[in-house]
C-alpha cells in the first residue's frame, strides 16, 4: 500500500442534479459507468505514460515524441531505416477504437456478412436482479432520487453521507424481490 | 527458417520459437507500458520484471476493447520481445505466426500486414483468432477417441469473451458470439467496489488484479453464498487479504488462520465480493450491460448452428483464457447449461490445464506441422498483391471484396434521398445484387 493513513472512503462521483430522474438519465449514468470499466488508469489518461520527461513531468510546447523511437531495443538483422508512409501513419496518429469502428465501414457490409457490430450477444432473458449498491445484497429498496437500489436503513446511511450530504433521503419501496 | 509464435493478447504476449526451450516454456510478457511513480521510471513490456514499486501503476495498453489502437506502443513492446533482451530473433529471416482479435477490423488487419512486412520485414506470415488455432491443440485429446468434429470454444480473456463454433476446424463465423466482459472489466468493477468499502484502491490496478486471481471464485448459488455473506457467525466465505507492505517489499497475501496479525499490516476483508464479480461473467445484468452472460452467450451461437448437430456442440465445449481459471467456472456453466440444453443432451466442458498459454501452445502445434509452409503468405506474395493478397489466402474472417463498395451503397442512398419513397427500397436491393459476390468463399485449407 502508499502512504494512505486511515480509513479513506472513495466516495463515488456526486450524482448532484438527481430528483426525478428519467429512464434516459439512469441509462446514460450506466453507459459512462461502464466507460469507466474500460479505463487503464482511473486517475490520468493512459495516452501519457511513456511520454513524459525523466523528471516526471510531461512534454509541453514539442511535437509527441514516439515511445517506439525513445525506446531503440536492438533487433538482429533489422536495419535502422525510416519506416514506411503505412506505419509512420499509423504510429503518429493515434485513433481510438470507436474511430477505427467508425471508418471500418463494417456497418455498410451486407446483412449477410457477419461482423464485430452482428456478433454481439443478445440481451438477457432473465429479468434484472436488483443489488444493493452499497454492500452488494439484494437491493430490496431503489432511492427516489438517484435510482440506485439499496437493501436497508445502514446502506441508506451510507448511500446518504456520500451522495446526499444532508439532503432528507426519501425511499420509494419498489419492493421488487423475495 | 525460424518460426515466432506470438499470441498477442490484451493483457499478456505470448511468444516462443519453434523448437528453441522458449516453444515449450513461452515469455509471458504484460502487453503494456506501464510507468512506475516509485521507480520513477517507465517499463516496456519485458522490463516490467525490474519493476520494484507496484504502487499507482500508470498502464498505456495497446489494446482497446480487445483491438490494437496504440501501434507507437504496440510497436515498443514488439520491439523488446524481438530484441536480444528477450528472444533475439532477426525477423528478416523468420516466418511469423500472430494472433488477431475475433472479427479483426478490416483497416486495423491492413495495419498489422503492414508492421508485419514493411515494419520488420518477416520472410512470411500466418495471423489468425486463437480458438481457430484450438484444433491442432491437446484441449479435445481423449485417449483412444477421434478429435470431436464440432467444438465450441468460450475464450473469456482480458478485453471480452467470445463464444466460437467450429466445424472441421474452420470457424463457423455466423454463430460465433461475443459480450464485453473481461479480465480488465472485472479487475476495475473490484477496485471500484473496495475503494467504495474499505481502502482506496482506485490506482492500484496491478495490487487488486493480484487479488482477483488469488482470492474471487465462481459461485455455485449466488442467492445462498450472498445469505451466508449476510450473517456474521459461520461465515464461510469471508477472507481477510494482507496488503502488500511497500516498505519492507513483501508481497500481498490471503491471511491464514495461525498466521500473527500485526497491527501494521493493512487488510482488506473481502466477502460477497470474491463471488460477486466473477458473477458478472454469468450475469452482465448485474452492473447494466445489456448482453447475456456467457450460459446465454452458447445457448445463443448452438441456437444459429444447424439442427441435426447442434448436439455435438453441447457436448464438445472447450474453455480458454485468463477468466476460466475461476475456481468453480466450469461447474457452474454446466450446471446452467444443463438448464437450457435440449432434454436428454450431454453437456461436456473441457477445461484447459493452462488456459493462458492454451492458444499459444496450439499455434505452435500448428506452425510445426510439414504442411505449415503453404498455409503462410510470404513477403512477395504482400509485396505483389498487398493486404487483398493477405486475404485471400487465410481462413478465418475477412471483410468480404472489395472493400470500398459500402461507401458507394452510402453514396447512393444519399442520391435517392430526393425520391423518398425509392429510399426505402433502395438499401434493401443494393446489398442483394452484392452477396453473390461477397459470400467470403475460401479454399479448403484443413485437411485432417
Amino acid at each position: 500500500m502508499p502512504a494512505k493513513r486511515g480509513r479513506e472512503r472513495y466516495a463515488r462521483q456526486a450524482h448532484n442534479a438527481v430528483v426525478g430522474l428519467t429512464p434516459e438519465v439512469i441509462a446514460k449514468r450506466t453507459k459512462r459507468h461502464l466507460a469507466e470499466l474500460e479505463r487503464s488508469n482511473y486517475s490520468e489518461p493512459s495516452s501519457h505514460v511513456g511520454e513524459e520527461e525523466e523528471d516526471g513531468n510531461y512534454t509541453k510546447g514539442r511535437a509527441r515524441q514516439l515511445i517506439s523511437e525513445k525506446r531503440t531495443f536492438n533487433i538482429p538483422g533489422l536495419k535502422k531505416k525510416k519506416s514506411s508512409m503505412n506505419v509512420r501513419t499509423a504510429l503518429l496518429y493515434r485513433k481510438n477504437f470507436a474511430m477505427l469502428l467508425e471508418e471500418s465501414n463494417i456497418d455498410g457490409f451486407p446483412s449477410t456478412v457477419p461482423t464485430y457490430l452482428t456478433a454481439q450477444a443478445p440481451p438477457s432473458n432473465y429479468p434484472p436482479r436488483l443489488i444493493c449498491s452499497v454492500c452488494g445484497y439484494w437491493g430490496r429498496y431503489k432511492c427516489r432520487r438517484c435510482a440506485l437500489p439499496y437493501c436497508d436503513q445502514n446502506c441508506e446511511g451510507v448511500s446518504s453521507e456520500n451522495q446526499f450530504e444532508g439532503l432528507p433521503l426519501s425511499f420509494d419501496k419498489t419492493n421488487w424481490c423475495l | 527458417m525460424v518460426v515466432l509464435v506470438l499470441d498477442n493478447g490484451g493483457s499478456t504476449v505470448k511468444a516462443g520459437i519453434l523448437g528453441q526451450p522458449s516453444s515449450e516454456n513461452p515469455r509471458i510478457i504484460p502487453n503494456a507500458v506501464v510507468r512506475s511513480k516509485g521507480d520513477k521510471a517507465t517499463y516496456v513490456g519485458h522490463e516490467m520484471e525490474r519493476c520494484k514499486d507496484y504502487s499507482s501503476l500508470g498502464y498505456r495498453i495497446p489494446i482497446e476493447k480487445g483491438y490494437i489502437v496504440d501501434w507507437d506502443a504496440q510497436k515498443a513492446i514488439w520491439d523488446g520481445i524481438l530484441s536480444e533482451d528477450v528472444l533475439n530473433v532477426n525477423p528478416t529471416e523468420s516466418t511469423v505466426v500472430l494472433t488477431e482479435p475475433y472479427f479483426n477490423l478490416p483497416n486495423i488487419q491492413e495495419v498489422y500486414d503492414q508492421f508485419i512486412f514493411e515494419e520488420y520485414e518477416f520472410q512470411a506470415y500466418y495471423r489468425a483468432t486463437p480458438a481457430s488455432f484450438i484444433p491442432h491443440g491437446e484441449l479435445f485429446d481423449r485417449p483412444g477417441l477421434p478429435a470431436p468434429e464440432c467444438i465450441l470454444i468460450v475464450d473469456s480473456g482480458f478485453s471480452f469473451t467470445h463464444v466460437v463454433p467450429l466445424i472441421e476446424g474452420k470457424v463457423v463465423w455466423d454463430a460465433v458470439k461475443r459480450f464485453d466482459v473481461g479480465g480488465k472489466l472485472l479487475t476495475n468493477q473490484f477496485k471500484e467496489l473496495v475503494s467504495f468499502r474499505q481502502w482506496n484502491m482506485m490506482d492500484e490496478t496491478h495490487i487488486m488484479n493480484h487479488v482477483k486471481e488469488v482470492c474471487c471464485f465462481v459461485s455455485q448459488d449466488f442467492k445462498n453464498d450472498l445469505e451466508i455473506c449476510r450473517g456474521t457467525p459461520n461465515n464461510t466465505i469471508v477472507q481477510e487479504y494482507v496488503l502488500p507492505d511497500l516498505t519492507k517489499s513483501k508481497a500481498g497475501k490471503i491471511r491464514q488462520p495461525d498466521d500473527i496479525p500485526l497491527e501494521t499490516d493493512q487488510v482488506l476483508t473481502l466477502r460477497n465480493e470474491r463471488f460477486s464479480i466473477p458473477e458478472i461473467i454469468f450475469r452482465p445484468d448485474d452492473i447494466g450491460i445489456e448482453q447475456s452472460g456467457l450460459p446465454g452467450a452458447i445457448a445463443a451461437s448452438i441456437a444459429l448452428l444447424p439442427d441435426d448437430i447442434q448436439g455435438m456442440f453441447w457436448a464438445n465445449i472447450g474453455l480458454i483464457g485468463g477468466n476460466t481459471k475461476f475456481p468453480g467456472f466450469r461447474t457452474r456453466l454446466i450446471t446452467e447449461l444443463q438448464s437450457l440444453a435440449p432434454v436428454g443432451c450431454e453437456v461436456v466442458a473441457y477445461q484447459s490445464s493452462d488456459s493462458i498459454l492454451e492458444a499459444y501452445r496450439a499455434a505452435v502445434e500448428f506452425a510445426s506441422d510439414p504442411s505449415f509452409s503453404e498455409r503462410v503468405i510470404t513477403r512477395a506474395e504482400y509485396l505483389e498483391g498487398g493486404s487483398v493478397a493477405v486475404r485471400r489466402k487465410f481462413p478465418d474472417w475477412q471483410p468480404p471484396p472489395p472493400l470500398r463498395e459500402p461507401v458507394v451503397a452510402k453514396e447512393k442512398a444519399r442520391e435517392s434521398t430526393k425520391g423518398k419513397g425509392k429510399q426505402r427500397e433502395e438499401p434493401m436491393l443494393a446489398p442483394k445484387t452484392r452477396v453473390r459476390v461477397l459470400d467470403p468463399v475460401h479454399p479448403t485449407t484443413r485437411k485432417r
